[in-house]
């Protein structure tokens, strides 16, 4: 090849760091010949898209085809073939992910009645026609700088368009995306200096000099080159892996080799129909020469069959003598389609292979996205995952130095500093808690008592106007899936409470069975509406009553009142140990609440708590939390909690299977544990008293600054149930819960 | 003329890979066994090697609806660790990981199995509480994982984003040592190769349609397909993803239910990611193959189905979690992306071993981890099937453990893979 | 810039036909119909309806912004699924992976919950 002269330059790339000038319209891979060199590890170009013979990494990204990228200024290409791997990309200090939410790239979204994919003659002749019919027509065509990485279920089209991603919607969509020239496949066709028909009228019309060049088999049109008849045998190189000659047949079967500069091969094609079969849905239609029968290139017998790879004729007769005697084991075992062009080069010939041997044709191999390659970053161009919510407190959480961390969906302050601090405000003082996550929910209607009683394993008709009950929640299985308060509102109204997270479940969960019973109740999500300020420890009483609460409910009473001016529905329950009053008010109110009740404790230390101290404290009263303490196969009975199920009820969602199960071995068990020292971390096996056997698992580990030791909950799975066990080397003894407060007078103080 | 840039010829190629490949001999099928494996999957492989070499049984067939492989053992991401949280799956996994440590030397086939190490990140406190029990659990076992604080995964995977993007701060990670990789495919060949090799039939492109019984609700005498019956001793069910579908033939219905699973990898680089990189919490995880490619999966579908094709949602949500934890991957061009069809049990364990019915036992609840238990789960089935009694390793998988409320519940380990 | 400011109003939940009929009191009232037994009045200050059993609660759980043909736009970018059909339609989904709700009209409304307003107004590139 020669040095083509340039009309009319675009401006100069950068190639192994040397400047080429590059015509205007120019590829990559085009400017690349221009400049007298070949792009990739030798082969032949298609110049189309369709082999994997010109790949470098071009402006930092690898494997990429420089015939499908336009030569601009300044763009720096790497060199990159076939064969060789680049090293892993790295990431300057400037970390782009770093930036919010990684909105990187940016994304188109059309919706039309029609895509068609391929812009040629075929496919701009299928547009006209939909749009005659009035169709809303979309073409896209990689020539215009729109390339198809895929079709997906549902018709949706994945693209890459200059400026971002295109993802397209469509009725019906028409593949028109042509055929490929098929590759020889001899001995010496990794050497560079061969193209096909089509890379060869293409570089003639760029004007790209192709030296002395001879044509086998359909020749090119309009292109200066001799003409062999024969067929092609091997191609001959010299030591820099330049094409030398051309060894054709002559018509008495002899050898002929002519010399030149180039090769040009026209070999016949083959159907570009991988966006086509990836989906197999039937308003995907082919036009033009994707939908002709082509037929197969005769069976190969020697050269590299799989460029991409490295793959060989004769490894492929060695992996089918091995047994590998089928499409898709011969590709996996011989790696034959299995590089960056996907058997866009190879499957005419492995699909040849095996049927001179078969008899029969198999079918291509399955085709799968991508069909035009898109980096990581492309693919996840505008995708956001994970909205964590923030309570109306979160400022002021982090105002005053709270850890936030993420929990159950929410941002929630894990702690301020000091835990233990935290534990002793609630033990001795007062403090607060943002339990704005709790799921809350109100439910209504003339049913609404006995939807409820067939919901929950407690009674709940019993529960008078004003008073609340503490529930488990349990499955058809009698497996607890939830846990929190009744309360009840007014003869036919309740509020609902549930653990952070459990109130969309919750919310489903009644109204799928409420629809299926046909009972008659009403389910309004109060969750985001209302946060929740939990007051506990002993003077929680008196500072309510200096923010306006005179009369505050009794232990699991609840009433409306203004405190510090905000309305609020003020519940007494503790999950601390301590008297506690869960203040529920609208969102708006929270912050107005929170600061007068800290400016109101002032004099008796008040400090809020976050959820470590929380933790602690609720260990020592022994109360499950639902999801970190329990199992996929809890039930209240392993739990210790018979007492809140009340078999004599005649029917609720579970009430079955615990009397199946209540006759099962007793063989799991969830209790407490006490041990001299430091708390073990939570997670830690427990071992039988000998210490050989694992037996079980904690779940929840705290070192009580109040009694001094370790207090522990966890499972035991081996019966008989030991009442010592092995823990973290120590030995811990079983011991009932509560370990606080036995009797529950503080929180009902 | 020059090339631009001759690349230096991987070390490895497919000349290489194909000098070896271990024969595979394919039989005349009969008409009748000892043992019909319905499915020839890495579970159903295994189970027939091991019956031919632990137990000389090879009066085998081993009836395959496509190729073999081509379920989701040819398409997993090929994780093999034992890095569960509870003591049954801890000593069941690290069985295999050790079967596995000497198959290459067993069947001296080439699996690319390569020790890697597993570093699972947490991103939260209560991330770390369970990275926590899990090396403790881990440790109990003697399982060897450790504890690593931000630092300790820096050392281990310097390419990680501490920050997590922004998003997902890098609180600390568990790191199993003994964590390996090795490819999927190879492992079925090699399994099918010693197999066959001893007598064992494999019989490709026979889909099951039915079983045979002896009168409603007896025994199961073999099997239907659309080429005839095969008459069997005992009925092995290992089909994946499609297990509802096959154990409805024998009246079983199981606790489990079909979920696609999503991976994708990209073009081939040169080696330099040493750890298997995973998060719970974004429920991604990536490892370099042997190849030099990014091998990239997630977690599964949420909505059951029996589709195989990609899905965008997937590949854009995995590309998103992955490039938060390790940005350089944001340029590297994605090759291939496919799916496959997870068998997910409801306590995220696997079921092994008797059905009920006579004559019909089945391996499934593999999910989308059931990769690196096809060494143990073959193993321990050939012994079921050859003695009759179930094996002590796997007797805590049985079907029964749902009614006896024994659930083997880990779905913090099945997260990823 | 748009910006996510408070909303206050009543959010009810009752039978859909008595919920069709009611009569909402308060001045310039947007009724959004979020599900046949809700609807959460923007602006209302009580609410009339045929149903005893109705939940009628005051609501301070949302944020909403006015937006311009050009926000609406920008909005509207970070939507990748269909909107109604129906232009008038409340459109609920997500916005930047945020649920959402989206009042197309002159202007347009975006609300979505006050938990969210932060993670949302981030996305969209609002936080200042
Ligand atoms: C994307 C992905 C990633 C994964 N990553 C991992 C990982 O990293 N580590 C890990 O441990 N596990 C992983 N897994 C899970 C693992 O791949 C599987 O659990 C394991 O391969 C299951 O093997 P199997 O033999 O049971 O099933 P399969 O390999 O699916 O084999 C079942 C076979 O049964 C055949 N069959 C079905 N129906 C019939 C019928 N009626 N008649 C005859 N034959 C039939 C199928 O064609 C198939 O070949 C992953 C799974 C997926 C999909």
């Amino acid at each position: 090849m020669t040095d083509g002269s340039i009309s009319g330059s675009g401006g100069r790339i950068v190639v192994d760091g040397r400047p080429i000038e590059f015509a205007a319209g120019d590829s990559v891979a085009i400017a690349i010949m221009r400049s007298g060199k070949v792009p990739g590890g030798g082969g032949t170009l298609c110049l189309a898209g369709d082999c994997g013979n010109c790949l470098a990494t071009v402006d930092g990204v690898a494997h990429v085809r420089t015939c499908e990228v336009e030569a601009r200024p300044g763009t720096a290409v790497a060199g990159d073939p076939g064969h060789g791997k680049p090293p892993l990309p790295i990431v300057d200090g400037r970390d782009l992910t770093r930036t919010p939410i990684g909105r990187e790239l940016g994304v188109r979204r059309i919706d039309v009645d029609i895509a068609v994919i391929g812009g040629g003659p075929s496919g701009l002749a299928a547009a006209a026609a939909a749009a005659a019919g009035g169709g809303n027509v979309l073409v896209l065509d990689a020539d215009s700088g729109t390339e198809v990485v895929a079709i997906y279920p549902g018709r949706s089209i994945v693209a890459r368009e200059p400026a971002g991603m295109l993802h397209v919607r469509a009725d019906e969509i028409v593949v028109a995306t042509g055929s490929a020239e098929i590759q020889p496949v001899c001995p010496g066709n990794d050497l560079a200096g061969i193209v096909t028909s089509g890379a060869a009228e293409r570089l003639q019309a760029a004007g790209v000099g192709l030296g002395v060049a001879v044509a086998i088999g359909s020749p090119p049109s309009g292109v200066a080159c001799t003409v062999l008849d024969g067929r092609l045998i091997r191609f001959e190189g010299d030591a820099t892996g330049r094409l030398r000659s051309v060894v054709t047949t002559n018509t008495d079967g002899s050898e002929m080799t002519t010399a030149c500069d180039t090769a040009i091969v026209g070999l016949g094609r083959a159907p570009r129909d991988v966006l086509a079969r990836m989906t197999g849905d039937d308003a995907i239609s082919l036009v033009g020469s994707v939908a002709d029968e082509h037929p197969l290139p005769a069976a190969p017998t020697a050269g590299e069959i799989c460029r991409c790879m490295g793959t060989t004729v004769d490894d492929l007769a060695s992996a089918w003598d091995a047994g590998y005697t089928e499409l898709e084991l011969l590709k996996r075992a011989s790696w034959a389609g299995l590089g960056p062009c996907q058997g866009g080069a190879c499957l005419p010939h492995v699909r040849a292979f095996i049927a001179a041997r078969t008899g029969t044709v198999p079918e291509p191999f399955t085709a799968r996205p991508a069909s035009r390659q898109i980096t990581l970053a492309e693919a996840a161009a505008d995708t956001t995952i994970d909205a964590f919510r923030r309570t109306p407190l979160h400022d002021e959480h982090l105002a005053l130095g709270a850890r936030m961390d993420r929990f159950g969906g929410w941002w929630r302050p894990w702690h301020y500093g000091d835990v233990v601090g935290e534990y002793w405000a609630v033990r001795e003082g007062v403090s607060i808690g943002d339990v704005s996550t709790l799921g809350k929910l109100v439910v209504s209607g003339p049913d609404v008592v006995e939807a409820l009683e067939r919901i929950y394993p407690c009674h709940v008709a019993d529960i008078k106007v004003g008073r609340s009950r503490y529930a488990l929640l349990l499955n058809e299985r009698g497996h607890v899936m939830d846990d929190g308060m009744i309360l009840r509102t007014g003869e036919s109204r309740f509020v609902l409470s549930f653990t952070s997270g459990g109130a969309a479940n919750a919310e489903m969960w009644i109204r799928d069975w409420v629809d299926t019973w046909g009972l008659r109740v009403h389910v309004m999500d109060r969750t985001m509406s209302l946060a929740a300020i939990n007051v506990t420890g002993p003077h929680a009483k008196e500072l309510l009553a200096r923010l306006g609460l005179a009369e505050p409910p009794r232990f699991l009473g609840h009433l409306e009142a203004d405190i510090a001016g905000v309305p609020c529905h003020v519940m007494r329950l503790s999950f601390t140990g301590e008297a506690a009053f869960e203040l529920h008010h609208p969102v708006d109110g929270s912050v107005t609440l929170w600061r007068a009740l800290l400016d109101a404790g002032r004099d008796f230390g008040i400090r809020p708590h976050g959820l470590q101290a929380l933790f602690g404290l609720r260990l020592e009263k022994g109360h499950v939390i639902v999801g970190m303490d329990t199992e996929l196969d809890t039930t209240p009975h392993r739990l210790g909690m018979d007492w809140a199920v009340r078999m004599e009820k005649p029917a609720f969602i579970g009430k079955a299977a615990l009397e199946r199960t209540s006759r099962l071995p007793d063989t799991r068990r969830w209790v407490g544990f006490a041990m001299d020292g430091e708390a073990p971390p939570e997670g830690s096996p427990i071992l039988g008293r000998d210490g050989d056997e694992i037996i079980g698992n904690v779940t929840g580990s705290w070192t009580s600054p109040l009694l001094g030791r370790a207090l522990l909950l966890g499972w035991l799975k081996r019966t008989p149930f030991p009442d010592r066990v092995v823990i973290n080397g120590r030995e811990a003894v079983v011991t009932a819960t509560p370990f606080y407060d036995r009797e529950g007078l503080r929180a009902r103080a | 003329m020059v090339v631009v840039n001759p690349g230096a010829v991987a070390a490895f190629g497919a000349t290489e890979a194909v000098a070896s490949l271990q024969p595979i001999v394919w039989h005349e099928p009969r008409d009748s066994y000892d043992v019909v494996i319905v499915g020839g999957g890495g579970h159903g492989l295994a189970t027939a090697y091991y019956l031919a070499t632990r137990h000389g049984i090879t009066n085998v067939a081993v009836v395959e609806a496509d190729y073999i492989a081509s379920g989701n053992t040819g398409r997993n991401t090929t994780i093999i660790r034992a890095n569960y949280a509870i003591p049954e799956a801890i000593r069941f996994y690290d069985h295999s990981m050790k079967l596995y440590e000497g198959l290459e030397a067993e069947t001296g086939a080439a699996i690319f199995h390569r020790k890697k190490g597993h570093v699972w990140l947490a991103h939260s406190e209560m991330g770390m509480r369970t990275e926590r029990a899990r090396v403790l659990m881990n440790q109990a076992m003697g399982v060897n994982t450790e504890l690593l604080g931000p630092a300790g995964v820096k050392a281990l995977v310097p390419q990680i984003d501490l920050t997590g993007g922004g998003r997902y701060p890098v609180f600390g990670a568990s790191h199993h040592v003994e964590a390996a990789t090795a490819r999927h495919d190879r492992v079925a060949w090699a399994y099918a190769s010693g197999a066959t090799s001893r007598g064992v039939h494999v019989i490709q492109h026979r889909p099951v349609t039915g079983l045979l019984r002896d009168g409603p609700g007896g025994r199961v005498l073999g099997v239907q397909t659309a080429a005839g019956p095969i008459h069997a001793g005992i009925v092995l069910s290992a089909v994946g993803g499609r297990v509802s579908q096959l154990a409805a033939m024998a009246r079983v219905r199981l606790p489990v239910r079909t979920h696609p699973l999503h991976a994708f990898v990209t073009n081939d680089f040169e080696q330099g990611l040493a750890k298997i990189v995973a998060s719970t919490e974004l429920a991604c995880y990536v490892s370099q193959t042997e190849r030099g490619q990014m091998l990239i999966g997630a977690e599964f579908d949420s909505q059951p189905s029996f589709s195989r094709l990609s899905s965008f949602d997937a590949l854009r949500s995995y590309a998103y979690k992955i490039t938060r934890l390790l940005p350089f991957l944001r340029s590297m061009r994605i090759l291939r992306t496919w799916a496959g069809l997870c068998d997910i049990s409801a306590d995220f364990s696997p079921i092994m071993g008797e059905t009920g019915v006579d004559g019909f036992l089945i391996t499934t609840g593999w999910g989308t981890w059931g990769f690196k238990a096809i060494p143990a789960g073959g193993e321990a089935l050939a012994e079921r099937i050859a003695t009759g009694r179930t094996p002590a390793l796997i007797a805590p998988f049985g079907l029964d453990r749902f009614r006896n409320e024994l659930a083997m519940a880990d779905q913090a380990s099945a997260g990823t893979r | 810039m748009p910006a996510l400011e408070p909303l206050v109003g009543r959010r009810v939940i009752g039978d859909p036909d008595a919920l069709d009929a009611a009569i909402w009191s308060g001045r310039d009232v947007v009724v959004l119909r979020l599900a046949p037994d809700e609807a959460f009045g923007i602006g209302a200050t009580a609410v009339e309806l045929d149903d005893e059993h109705a939940i009628d609660e005051s609501e301070a759980g949302f944020v909403g912004a006015v937006l311009s043909t050009a926000d609406l736009a920008d909005v509207i970018a970070r939507v990748d699924w269909s909107l109604p059909s129906d232009p008038s339609a409340l459109a609920q989904g997500k916005v930047a992976g945020v649920p959402a709700k989206l009042l197309i009209g002159d202007p347009s409304l975006l609300v979505t919950h006050a938990a969210y307003a932060g993670e949302l107004a981030d996305r969209l590139g609002w936080s200042s």
